[in-house]
Protein backbone atom coordinates (compact mmCIF):
# COMPACT_ATOMS: atom_id res chain seq x y z
CA UNK A 1 0.00 0.00 0.00
CA UNK A 2 3.07 1.94 0.32
CA UNK A 3 4.03 1.66 -2.79
CA UNK A 4 2.92 4.79 -4.33
CA UNK A 5 6.51 5.65 -4.57
CA UNK A 6 6.71 7.17 -7.95
CA UNK A 7 10.48 7.55 -7.66
CA UNK A 8 10.06 10.06 -5.14
CA UNK A 9 11.95 8.67 -2.60
CA UNK A 10 15.33 8.86 -5.60
CA UNK A 11 15.09 12.05 -5.79
CA UNK A 12 17.73 13.22 -4.43
CA UNK A 13 16.92 17.16 -2.64
CA UNK A 14 19.71 19.57 -1.98
CA UNK A 15 18.40 19.80 1.51
CA UNK A 16 19.97 17.57 4.35
CA UNK A 17 18.16 14.34 3.50
CA UNK A 18 19.89 12.20 0.96
CA UNK A 19 24.05 13.48 1.19
CA UNK A 20 25.53 10.36 1.39
CA UNK A 21 24.28 7.96 -1.19
CA UNK A 22 23.39 5.06 1.11
CA UNK A 23 19.81 6.31 0.94
CA UNK A 24 19.22 5.60 -2.52
CA UNK A 25 15.81 3.22 -2.75
CA UNK A 26 15.44 3.03 0.89
CA UNK A 27 12.33 4.82 1.96
CA UNK A 28 12.73 7.75 5.01
CA UNK A 29 11.48 5.93 7.59
CA UNK A 30 10.44 2.06 7.20
CA UNK A 31 8.67 0.84 10.61
CA UNK A 32 8.46 -3.18 10.66
CA UNK A 33 6.56 -5.27 12.74
CA UNK A 34 6.65 -2.50 15.53
CA UNK A 35 5.60 -4.12 19.18
CA UNK A 36 5.40 -2.27 22.01
CA UNK A 37 3.77 -2.40 25.38
CA UNK A 38 3.65 -0.92 29.09
CA UNK A 39 3.80 -3.55 31.88
CA UNK A 40 1.45 -6.19 30.25
CA UNK A 41 -0.74 -4.03 28.11
CA UNK A 42 -0.04 -4.49 24.56
CA UNK A 43 -0.31 -0.84 23.02
CA UNK A 44 1.50 -1.24 19.75
CA UNK A 45 0.76 -5.19 17.98
CA UNK A 46 2.97 -5.47 14.80
CA UNK A 47 2.71 -2.02 12.79
CA UNK A 48 4.35 -2.28 9.21
CA UNK A 49 4.65 1.20 6.59
CA UNK A 50 7.22 2.77 5.02
CA UNK A 51 7.16 6.38 4.40
CA UNK A 52 9.19 7.70 1.25
CA UNK A 53 10.96 11.73 1.36
CA UNK A 54 8.58 14.34 1.15
CA UNK A 55 5.47 12.17 1.74
CA UNK A 56 2.90 13.61 4.58
CA UNK A 57 1.38 10.53 6.62
CA UNK A 58 -2.01 11.02 8.72
CA UNK A 59 -3.02 9.16 11.50
CA UNK A 60 -6.33 8.82 12.70
CA UNK A 61 -7.70 6.73 15.59
CA UNK A 62 -9.76 6.49 18.51
CA UNK A 63 -8.52 7.57 22.03
CA UNK A 64 -5.53 4.65 22.99
CA UNK A 65 -5.34 3.32 20.02
CA UNK A 66 -1.82 4.03 20.42
CA UNK A 67 -0.81 6.92 18.12
CA UNK A 68 1.56 8.87 20.44
CA UNK A 69 3.35 6.13 21.33
CA UNK A 70 4.29 5.06 17.90
CA UNK A 71 5.10 8.74 17.24
CA UNK A 72 7.40 8.08 20.58
CA UNK A 73 8.86 5.03 19.66
CA UNK A 74 10.27 6.58 16.00
CA UNK A 75 12.30 9.22 18.12
CA UNK A 76 13.04 6.67 20.99
CA UNK A 77 10.99 8.94 23.71
CA UNK A 78 9.86 5.25 24.45
CA UNK A 79 11.45 2.13 24.19
CA UNK A 80 9.55 -0.49 21.98
CA UNK A 81 10.39 -4.53 22.62
CA UNK A 82 9.98 -5.61 19.35
CA UNK A 83 10.37 -4.87 15.36
CA UNK A 84 12.21 -2.43 13.88
CA UNK A 85 12.51 1.47 12.72
CA UNK A 86 15.09 2.37 10.48
CA UNK A 87 15.55 6.23 9.01
CA UNK A 88 17.32 6.53 6.02
CA UNK A 89 17.91 2.85 6.04
CA UNK A 90 19.60 2.61 9.50
CA UNK A 91 18.21 1.44 12.64
CA UNK A 92 16.89 4.20 15.19
CA UNK A 93 18.38 1.25 17.61
CA UNK A 94 22.17 1.93 16.40
CA UNK A 95 21.90 5.51 16.09
CA UNK A 96 22.79 7.55 19.91
CA UNK A 97 19.23 8.46 20.74
CA UNK A 98 20.40 12.30 20.58
CA UNK A 99 21.44 12.58 17.15
CA UNK A 100 18.42 10.83 16.18
CA UNK A 101 15.86 13.00 17.91
CA UNK A 102 18.22 15.73 16.35
CA UNK A 103 17.35 14.32 13.16
CA UNK A 104 13.76 13.74 13.84
CA UNK A 105 11.49 16.74 15.03
CA UNK A 106 8.61 16.29 17.12
CA UNK A 107 5.51 19.09 17.65
CA UNK A 108 3.62 18.24 20.80
CA UNK A 109 -0.56 18.41 21.50
CA UNK A 110 0.44 20.36 24.68
CA UNK A 111 3.42 22.79 23.17
CA UNK A 112 5.81 22.35 25.73
CA UNK A 113 7.59 25.50 25.37
CA UNK A 114 10.14 26.43 27.68
CA UNK A 115 8.42 28.27 29.25
CA UNK A 116 11.47 30.73 30.85
CA UNK A 117 13.01 31.28 27.28
CA UNK A 118 11.82 33.71 24.93
CA UNK A 119 10.04 32.86 21.73
CA UNK A 120 13.77 33.73 19.75
CA UNK A 121 15.06 31.76 22.74
CA UNK A 122 12.99 28.40 22.72
CA UNK A 123 14.22 27.93 18.97
CA UNK A 124 18.11 28.65 20.15
CA UNK A 125 18.73 26.66 22.76
CA UNK A 126 19.05 23.36 20.71
CA UNK A 127 20.99 25.39 18.13
CA UNK A 128 23.52 26.42 20.51
CA UNK A 129 23.44 23.66 22.72
CA UNK A 130 22.71 20.46 20.36
CA UNK A 131 24.52 21.82 17.36
CA UNK A 132 26.88 24.30 19.22
CA UNK A 133 26.11 27.24 16.91
CA UNK A 134 27.66 30.65 17.99
CA UNK A 135 24.68 32.66 19.59
CA UNK A 136 25.08 35.20 16.32
CA UNK A 137 24.17 32.34 14.14
CA UNK A 138 21.84 30.99 16.04
CA UNK A 139 19.88 33.70 16.21
CA UNK A 140 20.20 34.29 12.97
CA UNK A 141 18.83 31.22 12.03
CA UNK A 142 16.43 31.15 14.29
CA UNK A 143 14.66 34.27 13.45
CA UNK A 144 14.48 33.21 9.83
CA UNK A 145 12.66 30.18 11.17
CA UNK A 146 10.41 32.34 13.32
CA UNK A 147 9.85 34.66 10.17
CA UNK A 148 9.18 31.10 8.22
CA UNK A 149 6.20 30.76 10.59
CA UNK A 150 5.44 33.98 10.93
CA UNK A 151 6.04 35.03 14.04
CA UNK A 152 9.21 37.21 14.18
CA UNK A 153 7.22 40.31 15.53
CA UNK A 154 6.70 38.32 18.54
CA UNK A 155 10.41 36.84 18.66
CA UNK A 156 11.28 38.32 22.54
CA UNK A 157 7.67 37.41 24.00
CA UNK A 158 7.66 35.01 26.58
CA UNK A 159 5.20 32.17 26.16
CA UNK A 160 2.95 33.63 28.36
CA UNK A 161 2.31 36.40 26.37
CA UNK A 162 1.63 34.32 23.30
CA UNK A 163 -2.04 32.88 22.24
CA UNK A 164 -2.13 28.87 21.93
CA UNK A 165 -2.08 29.29 18.16
CA UNK A 166 0.97 31.22 18.25
CA UNK A 167 3.06 29.35 20.66
CA UNK A 168 1.93 26.10 18.71
CA UNK A 169 3.91 27.95 15.54
CA UNK A 170 7.15 28.45 17.77
CA UNK A 171 6.80 25.08 18.52
CA UNK A 172 7.21 24.37 15.11
CA UNK A 173 9.72 26.92 14.53
CA UNK A 174 11.87 25.23 17.14
CA UNK A 175 12.14 21.79 15.52
CA UNK A 176 12.58 23.10 12.55
CA UNK A 177 15.44 24.89 13.26
CA UNK A 178 17.32 21.63 13.66
CA UNK A 179 16.98 20.75 10.28
CA UNK A 180 15.03 17.81 11.23
CA UNK A 181 14.80 15.06 8.28
CA UNK A 182 11.12 14.17 9.17
CA UNK A 183 8.89 16.17 11.79
CA UNK A 184 6.32 14.34 13.89
CA UNK A 185 3.28 16.11 14.68
CA UNK A 186 1.34 14.71 17.79
CA UNK A 187 -2.82 15.98 17.64
CA UNK A 188 -0.98 19.70 17.49
CA UNK A 189 -4.32 21.61 16.94
CA UNK A 190 -6.13 19.57 19.81
CA UNK A 191 -5.21 21.74 22.52
CA UNK A 192 -5.75 25.07 20.64
CA UNK A 193 -9.10 26.81 20.43
CA UNK A 194 -11.10 26.50 17.44
CA UNK A 195 -10.89 29.66 15.71
CA UNK A 196 -6.71 29.57 16.20
CA UNK A 197 -6.58 25.83 14.45
CA UNK A 198 -5.88 27.25 11.11
CA UNK A 199 -3.18 29.56 11.46
CA UNK A 200 -1.49 26.25 12.44
CA UNK A 201 -2.56 24.03 9.83
CA UNK A 202 -1.92 26.68 7.39
CA UNK A 203 2.13 26.37 8.36
CA UNK A 204 1.85 22.57 8.52
CA UNK A 205 0.25 23.19 4.95
CA UNK A 206 3.23 25.00 3.77
CA UNK A 207 5.81 22.83 5.13
CA UNK A 208 3.72 19.83 3.32
CA UNK A 209 4.02 21.51 -0.04
CA UNK A 210 7.92 22.20 0.65
CA UNK A 211 8.12 18.48 0.79
CA UNK A 212 8.80 18.12 4.24
CA UNK A 213 8.07 14.91 5.09
CA UNK A 214 5.32 14.31 8.22
CA UNK A 215 3.72 12.03 10.41
CA UNK A 216 1.09 13.74 11.44
CA UNK A 217 -1.71 12.44 13.80
CA UNK A 218 -4.69 14.44 13.86
CA UNK A 219 -8.30 14.43 13.29
CA UNK A 220 -8.46 17.88 10.84
CA UNK A 221 -9.88 15.85 8.13
CA UNK A 222 -9.84 19.18 5.87
CA UNK A 223 -6.04 18.96 6.30
CA UNK A 224 -5.37 15.69 5.72
CA UNK A 225 -7.74 15.97 2.45
CA UNK A 226 -5.63 18.51 1.42
CA UNK A 227 -2.25 17.64 2.30
CA UNK A 228 -1.61 13.86 2.98
CA UNK A 229 -0.06 11.74 0.65
CA UNK A 230 -1.31 8.77 2.72
CA UNK A 231 -3.87 8.13 5.90
CA UNK A 232 -3.62 5.81 8.17
CA UNK A 233 -6.71 4.34 10.57
CA UNK A 234 -4.87 2.93 13.77
CA UNK A 235 -7.16 0.96 16.59
CA UNK A 236 -5.79 -1.06 19.13
CA UNK A 237 -2.35 -1.14 18.74
CA UNK A 238 -2.82 -2.10 14.38
CA UNK A 239 -3.66 -0.67 11.52
CA UNK A 240 -6.62 -0.84 10.29
CA UNK A 241 -6.72 0.33 6.66
CA UNK A 242 -4.08 2.57 5.01
CA UNK A 243 -4.12 4.66 1.62
CA UNK A 244 -4.73 7.83 -0.25
CA UNK A 245 -7.03 10.34 1.74
CA UNK A 246 -9.84 10.28 -0.85
CA UNK A 247 -10.00 6.80 -0.76
CA UNK A 248 -10.29 5.94 2.76
CA UNK A 249 -12.73 9.01 3.07
CA UNK A 250 -14.89 7.64 -0.18
CA UNK A 251 -14.80 3.73 -0.62
CA UNK A 252 -13.14 2.44 2.45
CA UNK A 253 -12.46 -1.10 2.98
CA UNK A 254 -13.65 -1.95 6.47
CA UNK A 255 -16.67 -0.55 7.98
CA UNK A 256 -14.56 0.36 11.41
CA UNK A 257 -12.58 3.10 9.14
CA UNK A 258 -15.85 3.91 7.54
CA UNK A 259 -17.57 4.50 11.31
CA UNK A 260 -14.85 6.34 12.33
CA UNK A 261 -14.79 8.93 9.62
CA UNK A 262 -17.95 8.90 9.78
CA UNK A 263 -18.65 9.68 13.57
CA UNK A 264 -15.06 12.16 13.03
CA UNK A 265 -17.33 14.06 10.15
CA UNK A 266 -20.07 14.80 12.64
CA UNK A 267 -18.22 15.56 15.59
CA UNK A 268 -16.63 18.26 13.02
CA UNK A 269 -19.50 19.55 11.50
CA UNK A 270 -20.94 19.90 15.35
CA UNK A 271 -18.29 21.87 16.35
CA UNK B 1 2.86 27.91 53.04
CA UNK B 2 4.49 29.59 49.73
CA UNK B 3 0.78 30.93 48.94
CA UNK B 4 0.37 32.59 51.89
CA UNK B 5 3.43 33.98 52.08
CA UNK B 6 3.58 35.71 48.85
CA UNK B 7 0.01 37.08 49.28
CA UNK B 8 1.05 38.57 52.56
CA UNK B 9 4.11 40.01 50.65
CA UNK B 10 1.35 41.05 48.07
CA UNK B 11 -0.49 42.92 51.14
CA UNK B 12 3.15 44.57 51.75
CA UNK B 13 4.23 45.87 48.41
CA UNK B 14 0.14 47.06 47.76
CA UNK B 15 0.74 48.97 51.22
CA UNK B 16 4.06 50.10 49.85
CA UNK B 17 2.33 51.48 46.78
CA UNK B 18 -0.12 53.22 48.56
CA UNK B 19 2.19 55.01 51.14
CA UNK B 20 5.74 55.44 49.30
CA UNK B 21 6.89 57.90 52.07
CA UNK B 22 6.92 55.00 54.23
CA UNK B 23 8.15 52.04 51.97
CA UNK B 24 11.27 55.24 51.47
CA UNK B 25 11.34 55.38 55.09
CA UNK B 26 11.59 52.14 55.26
CA UNK B 27 14.06 51.55 53.24
CA UNK B 28 16.41 54.52 54.94
CA UNK B 29 16.02 52.70 57.92
CA UNK B 30 17.45 49.73 56.63
CA UNK B 31 20.11 51.06 54.99
CA UNK B 32 21.15 53.35 57.79
CA UNK B 33 21.76 50.02 59.87
CA UNK B 34 23.29 48.05 57.82
CA UNK B 35 25.70 50.91 56.94
CA UNK B 36 26.02 51.42 60.59
CA UNK B 37 26.77 47.38 61.35
CA UNK B 38 29.40 47.14 58.15
CA UNK B 39 31.24 50.60 59.98
CA UNK B 40 30.85 48.83 63.06
CA UNK B 41 32.48 45.27 62.21
CA UNK B 42 35.44 47.31 59.97
CA UNK B 43 35.90 49.16 63.26
CA UNK B 44 35.82 45.81 65.18
CA UNK B 45 38.29 44.33 63.16
CA UNK B 46 40.65 47.25 63.39
CA UNK B 47 40.41 46.92 66.98
CA UNK B 48 37.64 48.79 68.21
CA UNK B 49 34.75 48.29 70.81
CA UNK B 50 34.10 52.09 72.01
CA UNK B 51 30.88 52.93 70.98
CA UNK B 52 30.87 55.83 67.79
CA UNK B 53 28.62 58.18 70.20
CA UNK B 54 29.49 58.55 74.01
CA UNK B 55 26.57 56.58 76.19
CA UNK B 56 27.34 58.91 78.65
CA UNK B 57 25.57 61.60 76.92
CA UNK B 58 22.07 59.63 77.02
CA UNK B 59 22.51 58.33 80.45
CA UNK B 60 22.68 61.82 81.55
CA UNK B 61 19.21 62.63 79.64
CA UNK B 62 18.24 59.37 81.55
CA UNK B 63 18.95 61.06 84.77
CA UNK B 64 17.81 64.40 83.94
CA UNK B 65 14.73 63.29 83.39
CA UNK B 66 14.06 61.08 86.48
CA UNK B 67 15.41 63.60 88.59
CA UNK B 68 13.14 66.22 86.52
CA UNK B 69 10.18 64.15 87.03
CA UNK B 70 10.61 63.34 90.63
CA UNK B 71 10.56 66.87 91.71
CA UNK B 72 7.25 67.30 89.53
CA UNK B 73 6.22 64.92 91.43
CA UNK B 74 6.63 66.37 94.77
CA UNK B 75 5.74 69.66 93.84
CA UNK B 76 1.94 70.03 95.21
CA UNK B 77 -0.95 72.86 94.96
CA UNK B 78 -3.07 73.54 92.29
CA UNK B 79 -1.27 72.28 89.33
CA UNK B 80 0.00 68.96 91.56
CA UNK B 81 -2.36 66.50 88.45
CA UNK B 82 -1.19 68.59 85.85
CA UNK B 83 2.58 67.49 87.37
CA UNK B 84 1.78 64.40 87.94
CA UNK B 85 0.92 63.44 84.36
CA UNK B 86 3.92 65.51 82.78
CA UNK B 87 6.14 63.63 85.20
CA UNK B 88 4.86 60.47 83.88
CA UNK B 89 5.26 61.40 80.41
CA UNK B 90 9.26 62.54 81.70
CA UNK B 91 9.81 58.78 83.54
CA UNK B 92 9.11 57.19 80.27
CA UNK B 93 11.07 59.38 78.32
CA UNK B 94 14.05 58.86 81.21
CA UNK B 95 13.46 55.27 80.58
CA UNK B 96 13.97 55.53 76.20
CA UNK B 97 17.20 57.78 77.16
CA UNK B 98 18.10 54.73 79.36
CA UNK B 99 17.31 52.21 76.71
CA UNK B 100 19.36 53.86 74.11
CA UNK B 101 22.44 54.62 76.62
CA UNK B 102 22.46 50.76 77.27
CA UNK B 103 22.25 50.03 73.71
CA UNK B 104 24.91 52.47 72.35
CA UNK B 105 26.70 50.79 75.33
CA UNK B 106 26.31 47.31 74.55
CA UNK B 107 25.47 47.91 70.67
CA UNK B 108 29.42 47.03 69.46
CA UNK B 109 29.35 43.39 71.58
CA UNK B 110 25.97 42.47 69.51
CA UNK B 111 27.34 43.73 65.90
CA UNK B 112 30.07 41.41 66.73
CA UNK B 113 27.71 38.95 67.43
CA UNK B 114 25.41 39.86 64.77
CA UNK B 115 28.56 39.02 62.22
CA UNK B 116 28.74 35.77 63.27
CA UNK B 117 25.32 35.24 62.84
CA UNK B 118 24.98 36.73 59.68
CA UNK B 119 27.77 34.74 58.72
CA UNK B 120 26.47 31.51 59.54
CA UNK B 121 23.39 32.15 57.66
CA UNK B 122 25.07 33.16 54.62
CA UNK B 123 27.04 30.62 54.16
CA UNK B 124 25.01 27.84 55.59
CA UNK B 125 22.51 28.94 52.80
CA UNK B 126 24.96 29.11 50.11
CA UNK B 127 27.03 26.43 50.45
CA UNK B 128 23.40 24.86 51.20
CA UNK B 129 22.32 25.38 48.20
CA UNK B 130 25.21 24.26 46.19
CA UNK B 131 24.63 20.70 47.64
CA UNK B 132 20.74 20.93 47.42
CA UNK B 133 20.76 20.98 43.74
CA UNK B 134 21.93 17.70 42.98
CA UNK B 135 20.19 16.15 45.79
CA UNK B 136 17.02 17.69 44.97
CA UNK B 137 17.80 16.55 40.99
CA UNK B 138 18.89 12.86 42.46
CA UNK B 139 15.59 13.02 44.13
CA UNK B 140 13.17 14.11 41.00
CA UNK B 141 15.28 12.45 38.18
CA UNK B 142 17.51 9.70 39.66
CA UNK B 143 18.02 6.49 39.79
CA UNK B 144 16.52 3.45 42.51
CA UNK B 145 20.09 4.01 44.19
CA UNK B 146 20.55 7.81 43.43
CA UNK B 147 17.36 8.84 44.67
CA UNK B 148 17.60 6.59 47.64
CA UNK B 149 20.68 7.75 48.94
CA UNK B 150 19.22 11.54 48.22
CA UNK B 151 16.35 10.65 50.44
CA UNK B 152 18.03 8.93 53.04
CA UNK B 153 19.89 11.76 53.32
CA UNK B 154 16.74 14.52 53.46
CA UNK B 155 14.89 12.09 55.99
CA UNK B 156 18.05 11.94 58.46
CA UNK B 157 18.58 15.91 58.09
CA UNK B 158 15.45 16.83 58.52
CA UNK B 159 14.21 14.08 60.99
CA UNK B 160 17.32 14.87 63.92
CA UNK B 161 17.24 18.25 65.85
CA UNK B 162 19.66 19.91 64.31
CA UNK B 163 21.06 20.94 67.88
CA UNK B 164 22.23 17.22 67.97
CA UNK B 165 23.64 17.40 64.50
CA UNK B 166 25.68 20.03 65.77
CA UNK B 167 26.72 17.90 68.78
CA UNK B 168 27.38 15.00 66.77
CA UNK B 169 29.92 17.06 64.64
CA UNK B 170 31.25 19.32 67.93
CA UNK B 171 31.53 16.85 70.24
CA UNK B 172 31.24 13.25 68.62
CA UNK B 173 33.67 13.93 65.81
CA UNK B 174 35.41 16.80 67.03
CA UNK B 175 35.39 18.23 63.84
CA UNK B 176 36.96 21.30 65.27
CA UNK B 177 40.48 19.55 65.51
CA UNK B 178 40.34 19.84 61.87
CA UNK B 179 40.04 23.76 61.47
CA UNK B 180 42.20 24.96 64.34
CA UNK B 181 44.58 26.60 61.01
CA UNK B 182 41.50 28.37 59.97
CA UNK B 183 41.16 31.02 62.39
CA UNK B 184 41.70 33.97 61.67
CA UNK B 185 40.70 38.12 62.20
CA UNK B 186 37.04 37.52 61.06
CA UNK B 187 36.43 34.08 61.92
CA UNK B 188 37.44 33.65 65.70
CA UNK B 189 37.12 29.88 66.32
CA UNK B 190 37.27 26.74 65.04
CA UNK B 191 33.83 26.09 66.35
CA UNK B 192 32.76 28.84 63.52
CA UNK B 193 33.51 26.26 60.47
CA UNK B 194 31.99 23.53 62.71
CA UNK B 195 29.05 25.46 62.86
CA UNK B 196 29.36 26.74 58.75
CA UNK B 197 29.27 23.01 58.35
CA UNK B 198 26.02 21.96 60.28
CA UNK B 199 24.14 24.73 59.20
CA UNK B 200 25.01 23.66 55.70
CA UNK B 201 24.59 19.96 56.06
CA UNK B 202 20.98 20.80 57.85
CA UNK B 203 19.91 23.43 55.44
CA UNK B 204 20.40 21.81 52.24
CA UNK B 205 17.87 18.82 53.24
CA UNK B 206 15.65 21.62 53.99
CA UNK B 207 16.19 23.27 50.56
CA UNK B 208 16.57 20.22 49.09
CA UNK B 209 13.10 19.38 49.79
CA UNK B 210 11.93 22.68 48.59
CA UNK B 211 13.76 22.69 45.18
CA UNK B 212 12.40 18.92 44.89
CA UNK B 213 8.75 20.85 45.07
CA UNK B 214 9.72 23.23 42.43
CA UNK B 215 11.45 20.62 39.97
CA UNK B 216 7.98 18.66 40.21
CA UNK B 217 6.10 21.63 39.51
CA UNK B 218 7.91 22.41 36.23
CA UNK B 219 6.03 20.12 33.47
CA UNK B 220 7.70 17.42 32.75
CA UNK B 221 6.36 17.83 28.97
CA UNK B 222 8.83 20.56 28.65
CA UNK B 223 11.86 18.25 29.68
CA UNK B 224 10.51 15.62 27.12
CA UNK B 225 10.08 18.44 24.61
CA UNK B 226 14.02 19.29 25.40
CA UNK B 227 14.92 15.92 24.54
CA UNK B 228 13.19 16.14 21.35
CA UNK B 229 15.41 18.22 19.94
CA UNK B 230 18.44 16.44 21.03
CA UNK B 231 19.19 17.52 24.10
CA UNK B 232 20.76 14.53 26.82
CA UNK B 233 18.12 14.62 29.94
CA UNK B 234 20.99 15.97 32.01
CA UNK B 235 21.46 18.99 29.32
CA UNK B 236 17.30 19.17 29.67
CA UNK B 237 17.73 19.42 33.56
CA UNK B 238 19.85 21.95 33.30
CA UNK B 239 19.22 24.06 30.41
CA UNK B 240 14.64 23.66 30.77
CA UNK B 241 14.72 22.26 34.46
CA UNK B 242 16.55 23.72 36.72
CA UNK B 243 15.79 27.41 35.85
CA UNK B 244 12.12 27.31 36.40
CA UNK B 245 12.42 25.47 39.22
CA UNK B 246 15.03 27.58 41.05
CA UNK B 247 12.79 30.44 40.10
CA UNK B 248 9.80 28.60 41.81
CA UNK B 249 12.02 27.99 44.50
CA UNK B 250 12.58 31.04 46.37
CA UNK B 251 9.63 31.85 48.39
CA UNK B 252 10.68 28.58 50.07
CA UNK B 253 13.99 29.64 50.15
CA UNK B 254 13.39 33.02 51.54
CA UNK B 255 11.59 30.83 53.97
CA UNK B 256 14.54 28.68 54.77
CA UNK B 257 16.89 31.69 55.00
CA UNK B 258 14.66 33.28 57.52
CA UNK B 259 14.44 30.22 59.73
CA UNK B 260 18.42 29.72 59.61
CA UNK B 261 19.12 33.37 60.81
CA UNK B 262 16.87 32.26 64.00
CA UNK B 263 18.51 28.86 64.26
CA UNK B 264 22.20 30.13 64.21
CA UNK B 265 21.64 31.13 67.81
CA UNK B 266 22.03 27.29 68.25
CA UNK B 267 26.16 27.54 67.45
CA UNK B 268 26.08 28.68 71.04
CA UNK B 269 25.80 25.70 72.37
CA UNK B 270 29.28 24.68 70.46
CA UNK B 271 30.67 27.84 71.91
CA UNK B 272 29.92 30.07 69.01
CA UNK B 273 29.53 33.58 70.56
CA UNK B 274 26.64 34.87 67.52
CA UNK B 275 24.43 37.19 68.01
CA UNK B 276 21.86 35.78 70.95
CA UNK B 277 24.61 34.38 72.74
CA UNK B 278 26.33 37.80 72.90
CA UNK B 279 23.15 39.36 74.09
CA UNK B 280 22.30 36.57 76.86
CA UNK B 281 26.13 37.18 77.85
CA UNK B 282 25.36 40.97 78.29
CA UNK B 283 21.99 40.17 79.85
CA UNK B 284 24.39 37.86 82.85
CA UNK B 285 26.50 40.48 83.47
CA UNK B 286 24.35 43.80 83.87
CA UNK B 287 20.66 41.52 84.43
CA UNK B 288 19.16 44.54 82.26
CA UNK B 289 16.83 41.36 80.67
CA UNK B 290 14.59 43.49 78.95
CA UNK B 291 16.62 46.07 77.49
CA UNK B 292 18.98 43.28 76.26
CA UNK B 293 15.92 40.90 74.63
CA UNK B 294 14.20 44.02 73.69
CA UNK B 295 17.14 45.04 71.84
CA UNK B 296 17.76 41.24 70.20
CA UNK B 297 14.35 41.43 69.28
CA UNK B 298 15.25 44.62 67.02
CA UNK B 299 18.43 43.22 65.97
CA UNK B 300 17.11 39.83 64.78
CA UNK B 301 13.82 41.49 63.28
CA UNK B 302 16.15 44.26 60.57
CA UNK B 303 17.77 41.10 59.72
CA UNK B 304 15.18 39.38 59.28
CA UNK B 305 13.13 42.16 57.17
CA UNK B 306 16.12 42.99 55.56
CA UNK B 307 16.42 39.27 54.33
CA UNK B 308 12.66 39.45 53.06
CA UNK B 309 13.21 42.26 51.12
CA UNK B 310 16.72 41.34 50.12
CA UNK B 311 14.80 37.60 48.26
CA UNK B 312 11.84 40.07 47.15
CA UNK B 313 14.12 42.05 44.94
CA UNK B 314 15.54 38.75 43.94
CA UNK B 315 12.91 37.31 42.73
CA UNK B 316 11.58 40.55 40.87
CA UNK B 317 14.59 40.53 39.48
CA UNK B 318 14.61 37.07 37.66
CA UNK B 319 10.91 36.95 37.51
CA UNK B 320 9.55 36.28 33.92
CA UNK B 321 6.13 36.94 32.81
CA UNK B 322 3.87 33.88 33.48
CA UNK B 323 6.44 32.27 35.45
CA UNK B 324 6.11 32.07 39.53
CA UNK B 325 3.80 33.58 42.08
CA UNK B 326 3.59 37.16 41.03
CA UNK B 327 1.28 36.06 37.92
CA UNK B 328 -1.09 34.35 39.62
CA UNK B 329 0.18 31.09 38.97
N1 LIG C 1 3.58 6.09 29.94
C1 LIG C 1 2.62 5.15 29.88
N2 LIG C 1 2.54 4.18 30.80
C2 LIG C 1 1.59 3.25 30.75
N3 LIG C 1 0.66 3.17 29.79
C3 LIG C 1 0.67 4.10 28.82
C4 LIG C 1 1.64 5.15 28.83
N4 LIG C 1 1.42 5.94 27.77
C5 LIG C 1 0.35 5.41 27.12
N5 LIG C 1 -0.10 4.32 27.76
C6 LIG C 1 -1.22 3.47 27.33
O1 LIG C 1 -1.01 3.11 26.01
C7 LIG C 1 -2.20 3.14 25.28
C8 LIG C 1 -2.03 3.98 24.05
O2 LIG C 1 -1.78 5.29 24.43
P1 LIG C 1 -1.49 6.45 23.39
O3 LIG C 1 -1.23 7.67 24.18
O4 LIG C 1 -0.46 6.01 22.45
O5 LIG C 1 -2.87 6.55 22.66
P2 LIG C 1 -3.35 7.64 21.61
O6 LIG C 1 -3.82 6.90 20.43
O7 LIG C 1 -2.32 8.66 21.41
O8 LIG C 1 -4.59 8.25 22.36
P3 LIG C 1 -5.09 9.77 22.43
O9 LIG C 1 -5.90 9.99 21.23
O10 LIG C 1 -5.92 9.78 23.67
O11 LIG C 1 -3.89 10.63 22.51
C9 LIG C 1 -3.28 3.65 26.21
O12 LIG C 1 -4.05 2.56 26.65
C10 LIG C 1 -2.50 4.25 27.35
O13 LIG C 1 -3.20 4.06 28.55
MG1 LIG D 1 -2.06 10.72 21.88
Amino acid sequence: MSERTDGRGDVSEPSSTAEDGRSAGDPLLRVENLQKSYGDETVLRGIDFDLDRRDVEVIIGPSGSGKSTMLRCVNRLTEFQGGTISLDGESVMAMNENELRRRVGMVFQDINLFAHLTALENVTLGLRKVLDMSKGDAEDKAMSQLERVGLAPQAASYPAELSGGQKQRVGIARALAMDPELLLFDEPTSALDPELVGEVLEVMRDLADGGMTMLVVTHEMGFARRAASSLMFLDEGKIVERGPPEQLFDSPERDRTREFLARLTTISEEA
Amino acid sequence: MSGERSTARQALSNAGRQLPAGRSLGLAVGALFWCWLVVRWVAIWLGSKEPFFPATFFEGLATGFRNDGLVMQQTGGALAPVLDFVAGVWFLFSDLAGFVAFGVEYLPELAEGAWLTVVLTVTGILFGLVIAVPLSVARVYGGPVTRGLSLGYIELLRGTPLLAQLFVLYFGLNLSQYFRGFTFGVLPSAAVWVAIVGFTVNSAAYQAEYIRAALESVESGQLTAARAIGLSRTEGIRHVVLPQGLRYAIPGWTNELIYLIKYSSLAAFITVVELFESGRIIASDTFAYLNIYGMLALFYLALVLSATLFMGWVENRVAIPGLGVRDGR
